[in-house]
């Protein structure tokens, strides 16, 4: 009885000790099985987040900001399409007994759509029309090909590297319009540049080619035919600009610049093609032509217009400073012109005459902001909700343009007439620019110009004065 | 035009060129599928002693891997591939046919078919074999858990859909139909699909996901030496299929790029003795006979079919895995 109560309880004890060791099992095994339904969920959401991570890596990004403007590009940033464009509307009134009311007007002064990007990370192009003043000129058309930072080889229209005024941007220059250094450096031509930035643009260099245009001219001015070569004689241009401290932490000197750069053509004119240039005043008027300068539309030009005929040499050393919210600039320009005229009573005539220009140019924000050659971010926007106002600079200016007396000697000979071409202009200039923000301006200028000559019998053409507004849009 | 405008013209012509010059001495980019890193690597530092002594230049080959399928596709948007070395001819006919980058008889170009290795899949499971998977019938028992990539996106996992389905018709009483059936049950023990076949070896191997990973023989082989053959080992089905990874140049690259010469030199050397000897050494089945031999105990027996028991890549493709093929309809992710 004892043995089969012994027996008895050890095979309950052994199909306990089963039944628990099939529970363990049992539950190893669930347990087993919902490991790897975790792992599996884990995985999926790994495999989610890698598809996710290349997805986006692939994705174009479509970016809209006030500096930038519009702009599409690859994920990659390799290649890039960005809409930008300036308006600029212009009042113009002139306080003065001397140029007609006429000249009182509004007008669009740059209506320019621009598209510009990068292809393949290397390729920049710019294609920017203009259709302000009744007219559509073609800006810039151009690709740049950047190789290195100090190897970029531009091609096609573009700005001439020489003058400094001249190659800041239309949105960066602080008056309505360019002093007289810009009228007698090239502005826009077609050709070829190669260039770049060395040490991290501490130095910028830049060499080039281009078909040639006159004095403040852009190719699209050129006749006969507008961009296009006029004289088979091509213009070299060459500029060098240093910022020795641009990348220094010497707050002081970061902002100062300087450099040089020219021109240099063997150039032949004629009296069709005069290649020859008019120089305008601050309220863009006309104060300087050569003799014959103007045809009447269809007239054939007199044997006695002037030409170019030889060697026309620019130099330009230019610079800049700025510290905080204070900015200055200046330049000085010489051209060195061989013109040729069949004179009525000394037979052909020749001269090489030296014109100058420079002036010098002080900015200063009040509300703050540091003064920069290329663009600066207001501190504030305007706004009337929030009680803020803007940036507020403002802008005074100096310059000169004198042309070579030789342009008129000779009496009727000359090359210029005195009666009607002034010999000197020096004007002074203020203004104000009020940044609402970073896209819109609203500035106003008041320039005053004196001459030398440039009326009848000796006389002196009477002041300019011009009071210029401008409402601008930039993105 | 005088001669200032003359030497400009010359100048710029030649900085536009000077970078495409540089770019035929030093760069080749080989596009090619998952599992292939190992061997290219190791192929590339061959390859570029080679052409250094053979032609003084240096030259760097880059690697791009990833699925076949998708790897094809990169190419056609825009991927500058000078030679693509994918898991199967349908890929590069893609490239051929869709891309237009190279021409469509691209395969005659090259001995074998332009493949200079062959491989077969093989399943690997886990130490011991503890679901005691055998063949592919196993594959389908309730409880097993399945890791293949994604046929959609994977050269590799087309070539395991193809193998599975060639066993299943050669099955008594086979037939599409059945085969259908086996590979829609395959896939349902399937919990997760990886876009490639490195993927997936990354899921079984390191997630420690799954029963049983369908993978390329060189891939199995390359896990129990990186493991340690105590934590997988292969198991080898009673039939196969013979999978042809080809290479090509894509010639529209090549022209643009400069590179014709040293991306075929590139290819053409893979068949040459050393390229083999590197091939067999990362558990490719070798091309040339005499390594094949030297290497033949590396590789198991295993009776095989053919692409060409598809009709070829160009039918196999269409009625299996172009949108709305027979992996369409057997395949519901969950």
């Amino acid at each position: 009885m004892r043995i089969a109560t012994a027996v008895s309880a050890t095979l309950l004890l052994a199909s306990a000790g089963a039944a628990a060791a099939d529970d363990l099992s049992d539950l190893r095994e669930r347990l087993e099985a919902q490991e790897q339904k975790i792992r599996v969920l884990e995985r999926k959401l790994e495999l989610q987040d890698e598809a996710t991570k290349a997805t986006v890596s692939s994705t174009p990004v479509v970016r809209a900001s006030p500096q930038q403007g519009f702009r599409i590009q690859s994920a990659d940033s390799q290649n890039v399409l960005r809409l930008r464009g300036v308006l600029q509307f212009d009042g113009r009134y002139f306080p003065d007994d001397i140029t007609p009311a006429t000249q009182d007007t509004w007008l669009l002064r740059r209506v320019r759509p621009i598209l510009e990007g990068t292809l393949n990370g290397i390729y920049d192009f710019r294609f920017t029309p203009d259709f302000a003043q009744g007219k559509t000129v073609v800006q810039d058309a151009y690709i740049a090909a950047r190789f290195k930072p100090w190897a970029t080889l531009t091609a096609g229209k573009f700005k001439v590297p020489v003058g400094l005024e001249r190659l800041q941007s239309a949105t960066d220059i602080r008056f309505i319009e360019r002093a007289f250094p810009t009228s007698l450096v090239p502005n826009r031509d077609l050709g070829v540049t190669f260039g770049g930035d060395i040490s991290g643009g501490v130095v910028n260099y830049a060499v080039g080619y281009f078909n040639g245009v006159s004095d403040g001219g852009s190719s699209d001015g050129n006749t006969p035919t507008p961009d296009a070569e006029n004289d088979t004689k091509g213009d070299w241009a060459a500029r060098v600009f240093f910022q020795p401290f641009l990348n220094s932490d010497n707050f002081a000197l970061r902002g100062l610049g300087f450099g040089v750069g020219g021109t240099y053509v063997d150039s032949t004119g004629s009296i069709t093609t005069t290649l020859l240039p008019s120089y305008r005043t601050p309220g863009q008027q006309s104060f300087f032509s050569y003799r014959g300068a103007t045809v009447a539309v269809g007239a054939t030009p007199g044997p006695d217009r002037v030409f170019a005929d030889g060697e026309r040499v620019r130099w330009s050393p230019q610079a800049y400073y700025s510290i905080g919210s204070f900015g200055v600039l200046g330049e000085y320009v010489n051209v060195s012109q061989d013109v040729t005229r069949e004179t009525p009573t000394a037979g052909v005539r020749s001269a090489t005459l030296d014109n100058t220009a420079w002036q010098v140019q002080l900015a200063w924000f009040a509300t703050g902001e540091d003064e920069s050659f290329r663009g600066f971010t207001p501190g504030s926007v305007f706004s009337l909700d929030a009680g803020t106002w803007g940036a507020l600079e403002f802008v005074a200016r100096y310059q000169e343009l004198d042309i070579d007396d030789d342009a008129f000697a000779g009496g009727s000979n000359s090359f210029a007439n005195p009666d009607t071409a002034a010999s000197k202009a020096s004007a002074w200039g203020v203004g104000i620019n009020w940044y609402f923000n970073q896209n819109y301006k609203w500035s106003i200028n008041y320039d005053v110009t004196s001459f030398e000559g440039g009326a009848a019998a000796g006389a002196d053409r009477p002041d300019e004065k011009a009071l210029f507004t401008r409402i601008g849009l930039q993105f | 035009m005088n001669k200032y405008r003359t030497i400009v013209a010359a100048l710029a012509l030649f900085a536009l060129a000077a970078p495409l010059a540089h770019a035929k001495e030093v760069t080749l980019l080989n596009v090619s599928y998952d599992p292939t890193r190992e061997l290219y690597e190791q192929y590339n530092a061959s390859f570029s002693k080679y052409w250094k002594g053979k032609t003084g230049e240096d030259v760097t080959i880059k690697q791009s891997h990833g699925g076949s399928g998708k790897q094809a596709r990169t190419v056609i948007d825009g991927l500058p591939a000078d030679v693509v070395t994918l898991a199967l001819a349908g890929d590069i006919d893609a490239i051929a046919t869709n891309g237009k980058l190279l021409p469509v008889n691209w395969q005659s170009r090259l001995p074998h078919n332009s493949a200079p290795y062959t491989s077969t899949i093989v399943f690997l499971v886990r130490k011991g074999n503890p679901k005691n998977i055998k063949d592919w019938g196993d594959l389908v028992r309730p409880g097993i858990s399945v890791i293949t990539p994604n046929p959609k996106t994977s050269g590799g996992a087309r070539w395991n859909y193809l193998a599975a389905w060639a066993w299943a018709k050669q099955q008594p009483g086979g037939s599409d139909a059945t085969a259908k059936d086996y590979v829609r049950k395959l896939f349902k023990n399937v919990p997760v699909l990886d876009t490639g076949a490195r993927g997936s070896t990354t899921t079984f191997v390191q997630r420690g996901i799954g029963d049983v990973l369908l993978a390329w023989e060189n891939e199995a082989f390359l896990s129990i030496k990186e493991l340690g053959a105590d934590k997988v080992q292969i198991v080898v089905p009673s039939l196969s299929i013979l999978s042809e990874p080809p290479v090509a140049v894509v010639d529209k690259v090549v022209l643009r790029r400069g590179t014709r010469a040293v991306a075929t030199e590139y290819l053409n050397h893979l068949y040459s003795p050393e390229a083999q000897e590197i091939i067999a050494q990362n558990f490719y089945r070798p091309i040339d006979e005499t390594v094949a031999a030297k290497h033949a105990g590396q590789f198991p027996k295993i009776k095989l079919v053919t692409i060409a028991d598809f009709g070829g890549w160009a039918k196999a493709q269409k009625e299996h895995f172009a949108d709305g093929g027979v992996f369409d309809q057997i395949y519901a992710p969950e």
